[in-house]
């Protein structure tokens, strides 16, 4: 589902050319977990950013469900991010003037998706993460896992194929921890293929594939 | 804190929001340049109606018929039942502090010669005319110096009447046709243009008789005196009033106006016009004050830390506030140098494009352009800069 | 993403931001407010000129003597052939497009009731001008039907002149003095106004025609005015007019003007005062949208993170384009409401002060400056949501 080619980012800094990836190679199997570890500044985020659409590769191809993205607009690449693949932040990024029902609603309102439907459908994701009852409760009103379960269930609101989570319990206690990373395999489970990046042996523990990456190259362990 | 520092501290934080600075100062310097504007447009006109009026000489006193000021305009319906008569102005011609004394007629009537014809404007006045109301003669000569009582088929044209109706060639010695009589040119006058929408360029000039016979007058419609000396003229006028007031058997009923009384209403009617477009144009300050006042809200809600700090490291409220005062100070004030300069050079731009726009900047609106900015800067910084001084050190620094 | 959903989004975001949201809109709303009451004093002023004219009659031809080309409307002075009674008379007999007309001679002359006197203007007409002008009568009647030749000794008083003359008094049926004639009072007109050109009707008595012009010794009528059957027969009797003048004079020497050209230039010249009002006090709404720029470049900052996330949740650049401008326009667009609430009010206090006065803005005014308010805001948004949309999400989502 999603093949990296000799994959190459390089950041201009003030004079200075600095690789964040050196020729990444990689290979993701619908309904993987995998698990980007490695120490800070190692090319995590931006191999993360890359996967999602967010940021393009300075040199290399990318396939995302057969299709090279590097010859998609940026029209098609908002759309792939719409409909195809979810984010999940260690901040959580939740709009603090929305509540958790008007949050899992953003993507769907980009998608134009009518506003009956796209109610019972935010219902719906928010009752899968098991916060149907917190659905009218603005974020500051909210624990920090709670929150993170919200920013979970907007991620997957649009049916995506892949979900990307960037320290998703970076911020989060050992109980919030154990319950977010709970859900999102739960997820994996039903056919989600999850990558996530974390600093967090234990969590990194938890996938099937392994990969770390260090000063933009990478190697992959053994589970 | 020294002045300095603080004008230096205050300098940093404005550049450090380099584009913000500009644009809240760009909404003030709209608002001057509006005013500079229009306070130089209101100026222009006046000078240009002083010089409009004193091309005549400040020390010409028109006497009319009729003491009736509802009319506005004295005389308009051809005087009273008390005339001012060939005999009333003869009456005043050797008075003390009087250099010439012209009696006026004035009406409308259809100039011909050649099969070309207009009608304009004509006035029945004697041979002093020309150099009462200073209008030169361009080609040959005024009307010749001879008794106001006797007729004469002598005219003089206005340069336009001349060229439309002789079509370039020489007019002197001809004949024309005024009101079906005939008339000898003797001279061309010198164009004058447009004075208070009369052509005066499109008229003639024949002896005064001749013209009460033509219109079939028998008064006047105007008196001219011209004084000596501009410091004579409020006895020439008393002198004026106490000898016609005899001759009318004690009646005060004709109206002389001075050309500084003119002068007089007509820069106070400028200045109400230009004062009221000028605060209509300063709305546009009072909003550019607002811009500054919203910016500088954000600014201290922004830097919440950092006046905590600032706090910390032992500055009063009192130098807090000053710090906030000052900027929007020099915000507003550099938007209205900027304002004054654009003012000034659209102005430019403009008597470039239109020569004949009256456009005149004075000293004392520009400097009180730019005072009235800094003035809108301190005003619209107030309520940030309390704001700013009231928070809490402790709360404030937390902010982060 | 649908219209309705954009809106809440920006007002959404617009509502976090209380005092900031308040002052932008405050911004636009005094430009707004400035815009719609100068129009509205404007279109007032407009309105209160057209009801002077309307109130004159409708279908009114106004004949003067004498006829100048370069200055146009109103010739004043003395003629070569005078505007006589008989000519009156044979527009009368002649003209059947013609309803009613009335002759005016005009002299101005000191009114005398026991001690007390007035100068007033004395116009000379007959019984039809109270039809002509619409005048009505406050006490008694207006001048009796008669010959327009002969003279007579009715006056009718205007109401300011009938108050000073006689105070408390009934005027009905006392005499009046004008120099050595003697008038009976037969009417004290309906309070009129002051009419155009500052023409006080109030302080003015009407006389018999042939009366004034023998009092005066006038051959020539001031005005004939002559009210036509309908307003599409306007131009054919003003063609008639002239024609038959001109055979009597054997030359075109009137002046004819009808209500339509005077009342059209006036219209044509408050307008553009209005215009040229409402363009400067729209130079506020440039700077309030130089303000608004300045705000929302600010929120775009802030709120780099919410782009961020906005693009990593599938928004387009055109969705966060559009978000922005919803935010700017909604901004503007509750500013120009707001400004035409204070707008509407100002004016109504005014119209409360001066029950006379018919200030409300023109529907163009309050549409175009609604209308223009969005578009401010969708003209100085266009920078700021620009550069919303050139965040790089990456970079956007990085920052805390």
């Amino acid at each position: 589902m999603i093949l990296l080619e000799e994959v190459w980012r390089t950041f201009q800094v003030g004079e200075a050319e600095v690789g964040a990836l050196k020729g990444i190679s990689l290979a993701i199997r619908r309904g993987d977990h995998v698990a980007l570890v490695g120490p800070s500044g190692s090319g995590k985020s931006t191999l993360l950013h890359i996967l999602g659409c967010l940021d393009r590769p300075t040199r290399g191809r990318y396939l995302f469900e057969e299709r090279d993205t590097g010859s998609l607009s940026e029209l098609e690449r908002s759309a792939l991010r719409q409909s195809r693949i979810g984010f999940v932040f260690q901040f959580f990024h939740l709009l603090s003037r929305l509540t958790a029902a008007g949050n899992v609603e953003l993507p769907m309102m980009f998608a134009g998706v009518a506003p009956e439907e796209r109610r019972t459908r935010a219902q719906e994701a928010l009752r899968s993460v098991g916060l149907a009852h917190r659905a009218k409760h603005r974020p500051d009103q909210l624990s920090g896992g709670e929150r993170q379960r919200v920013a979970i269930a907007r991620a997957v609101v649009m049916g995506p194929s892949l979900l990307l989570a960037d320290e998703p319990t970076g911020n989060l206690d050992r109980a919030s921890s154990r319950e977010v990373m709970e859900l999102l395999e739960r997820m994996n489970a039903d056919g989600l293929t999850l990558v996530v990046v974390t600093h967090d042996p234990d969590i990194a523990r938890r996938a099937r594939r392994v990969i770390r990456l260090s000063d933009g190259t990478m190697e992959e362990e053994a589970p | 804190m020294r002045f300095l520092d603080l004008a230096r501290f205050v300098a940093g934080a404005l550049t450090g929001h380099r584009l913000r600075s500009a644009l809240s100062a760009l909404g003030v310097a709209i608002g001057v340049a509006a005013v500079v504007l229009l306070t130089s447009l209101g100026e222009g006109t006046r000078q240009y109606i002083v010089s409009q009026f004193s091309q005549f000489g400040t020390s010409l006193i028109g006497i009319s018929p009729g003491k009736v000021k509802t009319f506005g305009v004295p005389g308009v319906f051809g005087g009273t039942t008390h005339q001012l008569t060939l005999y009333d102005a003869d009456s005043l011609e050797h008075l003390p502090g009087i250099q010439k004394v012209v009696p006026v007629v004035f009406g409308q009537a259809r100039v011909e010669a050649g099969g070309l014809g207009r009608d304009v404007y004509i006035y029945g006045v004697t041979h002093d005319a020309s150099a009462a109301w200073k209008f030169p003669v361009a080609e040959g000569s005024f009307l010749p110096e001879m008794d106001p009582d006797r007729r004469a088929s002598l005219c003089v044209l206005g340069p336009k009447l001349a060229r439309e109706i002789f079509q370039g060639t020489s007019p002197l010695g001809k004949r024309v046709r005024i009101g079906g009589a005939g008339f000898l040119v003797v001279g061309v006058m010198e164009p004058k243009g447009q004075f208070v929408g009369f052509d005066l360029d499109d008229s003639a000039y024949i002896p005064v008789a001749s013209a009460m016979d033509l219109f079939n007058l028998t008064e006047l419609n105007e008196i001219d005196v011209l004084a000596a000396s501009t410091g004579a003229i409020p006895g020439v006028v008393e002198e004026v009033r106490s000898v016609l007031t005899a001759r009318h058997r004690g009646n005060d009923d004709f109206t002389i106006t001075t050309q500084t009384e003119m002068l007089d209403v007509f820069g106070r009617v400028m200045d109400i016009i230009t004062a009221a477009v000028s605060a209509i144009a300063g709305i546009s300050l009072l909003v550019g004050a607002i811009g500054i006042l919203t910016i500088m809200w954000i600014s201290v809600n922004e830097r919440t830390a950092e006046i905590g700090l600032l706090r910390a490291l032992g500055l009063t409220r009192q130098g807090v506030e000053r710090l906030f005062l000052l900027e929007s100070a020099l915000l507003a004030g550099a938007g209205g140098l900027l304002g004054l300069l654009c003012g000034l050079g659209l102005g430019a731009i403009l008597t470039a494009a239109l020569p004949g726009l009256p456009f005149k900047t004075s000293a004392g609106a520009a400097v009180a352009a730019v005072a009235m900015s800094l003035l809108v800067g301190l005003a619209s910084g107030w309520f940030p800069a309390r704001r700013a001084s009231g928070l809490d050190p402790v709360e404030a620094l937390r902010a982060e | 993403m649908r219209a309705p959903d954009l809106l809440r989004f920006a007002a959404g975001a617009l509502s976090g931001h209380r005092l900031r949201t308040l002052l932008s809109v405050a911004g636009v709303g005094v430009g707004v407010a400035a815009v719609v009451s100068l129009t509205a004093l404007g279109e007032g002023a407009r309105q209160y000129v057209v009801n002077e004219f309307t109130s004159l009659g409708s279908n009114l031809l106004i004949v003067m003597p004498g006829r100048v080309e370069t200055t146009g409307s109103i010739p004043f002075g003395g003629v070569t052939h005078d505007l006589t009674l008989e000519d009156f008379q044979a527009l009368v007999g002649r003209i059947y497009l013609i309803r009613s007309a009335a002759p005016l001679a005009v002299g101005s002359e000191t009114l005398r009731h026991g001690d007390l006197g007035r100068t007033i203007p004395i116009l000379g007409t007959t019984a039809s001008y109270a039809e002509v002008r619409h005048l009505e009568m406050a006490s008694g009647s207006f001048l009796p039907r008669r010959d327009p030749e002969e003279a007579g000794n009715e006056i009718v008083l205007g109401t300011k002149v009938a108050r000073e003359l006689f105070g408390g008094e009934n005027p009905l049926g006392k005499l009046v003095r004008m120099g050595v004639w003697r008038f009976r009072v037969v009417g004290v007109a309906a309070p009129k106004g002051r009419s155009l050109l500052g023409f006080d009707m109030d302080d003015a008595a009407f006389v018999p025609v042939r009366t004034v012009m023998q009092a005066f010794d006038r051959r020539t009528l001031f005005r004939i005015l002559l009210e036509v059957r309908s307003r599409g027969e306007m131009e054919q009797a003003k063609r008639e007019v002239v024609r038959l003048l001109a055979e009597r004079h054997h030359t075109q020497d009137v002046t004819v003007i009808t209500q339509d050209a005077v009342l059209s230039a006036f219209s044509a010249i408050l307008n553009a005062l209005t215009l040229a009002l409402a363009g400067i006090a729209a130079i506020s709404l440039a700077v309030a949208g130089v303000g608004i720029m300045n705000v929302m470049l600010v929120s775009v900052s802030e709120r780099r993170a919410e782009v961020g996330l906005l693009k990593a949740l599938g928004a387009t650049d055109g969705q966060v384009l559009a978000a922005f401008l919803a935010e700017a326009s909604l901004l503007t667009g509750a500013g120009g409401l707001a400004g035409l609430g204070a707008g509407l009010a100002a004016v109504k206090i005014l119209t409360a002060v001066y029950p006379a006065f018919p200030a409300s803005p023109p529907a163009w005014a309050v549409g175009a400056s609604l209308a223009v308010s969005v578009l401010v805001g969708l003209t100085f948004g266009l920078w700021p949501a620009y550069r919303a949309t050139r965040l790089d999400p990456v970079n956007a989502l990085m920052r805390r």
